[in-house]
């Protein structure tokens, strides 16, 4: 077996690992598929202007970008892809591509350019993990490499503005969200019963985007009416990253698994369940049910039908 | 184009039939074209002709200025000027022409996520072989990209354009690839593809959808397009599906029309 590995990301709040998209994909694949990786974050070091970040290192090599560090650890024989059909790794990719090219503008332009969420959630969070003096630096530095990449990959010339594209960014993502609900469908992962990179993936983009505290996010709230997106983000989250289970179950046992898995899924859909209750409870007579509908998001996923 | 445009535009769409006077703008197809904006260009007219919409294709110099969004292709069909395949697939929707009506919910979303591939690979792909590629640039795309304008226009319209496509590369993550890790990412995309659509004769079996408009758009222009290297073509020559999925659109699609 090859040399320790160890990660460098940033680090975690909000209840998950890692703040960070790509340091997230990186940490669920290592998970998946059973690697140990040693986590240091780069909080509070000079790092966080200087590092890569995910970089992963093994012996004297250095590995950066979460697809090269997925490739990386597939050739260290940490493969949770290799039950996949080549049909299926063709999808794989095509559902990545989907990610980046529809999610992750609307995605910085929620963390990083929306004045209301950077100012009172952004910033604060980086800067307070950013060490002295660079905590007046590196969040604005942050914000601006988003900005600029959001103008130039989906600007349009010659004036290259953002509130032109800005609507267009949200609608594309909301869409996204929606074709991703009607894949994942009512399965625990993308394809059969155990997570891929795929799931890696997905998680990486929506779960920071469902657990942080965004002030303002016509986004979030959408994703929070997708329950099966945010029961696989709950579902991933308590089996492969709760703290009681440091070590998450290695892929070999997969039987034990599935059956893990349908527990929780059952126990996530009653809690659910007891959830809308109470909120049908405390909802009085007098008050406008806001849950009316049983499956709000059926409704509005039909109003987002891509055209 | 803003929302608020779409909206709108989508909404007077409706209202009126297609009409024979249609036009797509693309640049000069003789001296000026680059590789991608002709796989673009082909894409959007292989569409509109699976719909059997007619378009009469017109070649202007300026055609990039004219565009509403500064991409190529566009069409100019009635009152209303719409550029590039994504909003021209929906803008036809909403004449009541859809090539995508009959897939369900997954394989919608299965359809729209090859199309990012193509976009998020092929396309990428040719715009850092076209401007990152030195050779390529400044035998190529420079001077074709500047031939209908005058010194010393024609060169700083040209670095402006190299330039913001670099940065592109650069936001993106592109900027540190060698040229070669850019073939293989274009392999790897049609070998995504070619295993997607198997011994189908369309992506989605019997009926063409505009995936297989996009895809038709970029394989064929690659294949056709004599740059300084024969390497991205023979990448894709070893796909023998896509290949005869490119002879057989060709024929049904380009080849009637003509005789």
């Amino acid at each position: 077996m090859a040399a320790a590995m160890e990660l460098r990301c940033w680090g975690g709040d909000w209840g998950l690992p890692s703040v960070h998209t790509e340091s997230l994909i990186v940490l669920a694949y290592a998970k998946f598929s059973g690697a140990k990786v040693t986590v240091s974050p780069i909080d509070w070091t000079w790092r966080t202007l200087t590092g890569t970040v995910p970089e992963l290192l093994c012996g004297d090599v250095a590995v950066q970008e979460p697809t090269q560090i997925l490739n990386f650890l597939r050739k260290q024989r940490f493969n949770a892809d290799y039950e996949l059909s080549a049909r299926q790794g063709a999808d794989t990719m095509a559902y990545i591509a989907l990610l980046e090219e529809r999610l992750r503008p609307a995605l910085l332009h929620s963390f990083w350019v929306d004045a209301e969420n950077y100012v009172n959630l952004t910033r604060p969070w980086f800067a307070s993990r950013s060490p002295f003096p660079l905590n007046f630096f590196v969040p604005g530095r942050l914000a601006s490499i988003a900005l600029s990449r959001i103008l130039l990959t989906k600007g349009e010339a010659p004036l290259h503005r953002i509130t032109e594209v800005e609507g267009k960014l949200y609608s594309d993502a909301k869409e996204c969200l929606n074709l991703l609900s009607y894949r994942l469908g009512t399965a625990t992962y993308f394809f059969g019963n155990s997570p891929t990179s795929l799931d890696a993936f997905v998680f990486g983009f929506l779960a920071p985007l469902y657990k942080a505290g965004l002030p303002s996010s016509p986004l979030q709230s959408h994703l929070q009416q997708l329950h099966n997106l945010t029961s696989f983000c709950d579902n991933i989250l308590a089996l492969y990253f709760n703290s009681e289970h440091p070590c998450p179950p290695p892929p070999v046992q997969e039987s034990m698994d599935a059956n893990l898995q349908k527990l929780t899924q059952l126990v996530n859909k009653e809690s659910n369940l007891i959830e809308k209750m109470d909120d049908n409870l405390r909802s009085s007579p007098q008050h406008k049910p806001h849950r009316a509908e049983p499956k709000p998001s059926l409704a509005s996923e039909k109003n987002f039908t891509p055209a | 184009m803003s929302l608020a445009a779409e909206a709108f535009v989508s909404q007077m769409a409706a209202a009126e039939p297609w009409p024979e006077s249609a036009t797509l703008y693309q640049p000069l197809k003789e001296d000026q074209i680059l590789l991608s904006d002709c796989a673009s260009s082909l894409a959007v007219q292989a569409y509109l002709r699976m719909c059997g919409l007619p378009v009469q294709v017109v070649c202007k110099s300026n055609a990039e200025y004219m565009s509403p969004s500064g991409k190529i292709p566009f069409i100019h069909v009635g009152n209303q000027v719409v550029s590039e395949l994504g909003p021209i697939v929906q803008f036809t929707k909403a004449k009541g022409n859809s090539l995508s009506d009959g897939l369900d919910d997954v394989q919608r979303a299965e359809m729209k996520a090859y199309m990012e591939l193509v976009n998020n690979m092929l396309l990428t792909a040719e715009l850092y072989i076209q401007w990152c590629d030195d050779a390529t640039a400044a035998e190529i795309s420079r001077p074709r990209y500047s031939s209908p304008y005058s010194w010393p226009l024609s060169n700083i319209l040209a670095y402006q354009k190299q330039w913001e496509v670099r940065r592109k590369m650069n936001a993106i993550g592109w900027g540190g690839k060698t040229l070669e890790q850019v073939y293989e990412d274009v392999t790897q995309c049609c070998q995504a593809l070619s295993q997607r659509l198997g011994t189908q004769p369309f992506f989605f079996n019997k009926q063409p959808t505009e995936l297989d408009a996009l895809v038709f758009g970029h394989l064929f222009t690659i294949l056709t397009t004599r740059l300084t290297s024969t390497e991205l073509a023979e990448r894709i020559k070893s796909y023998s599906n896509l290949l005869s999925f490119c002879r057989r659109i060709e024929q049904t699609y380009f080849e009637d029309k003509s005789s």
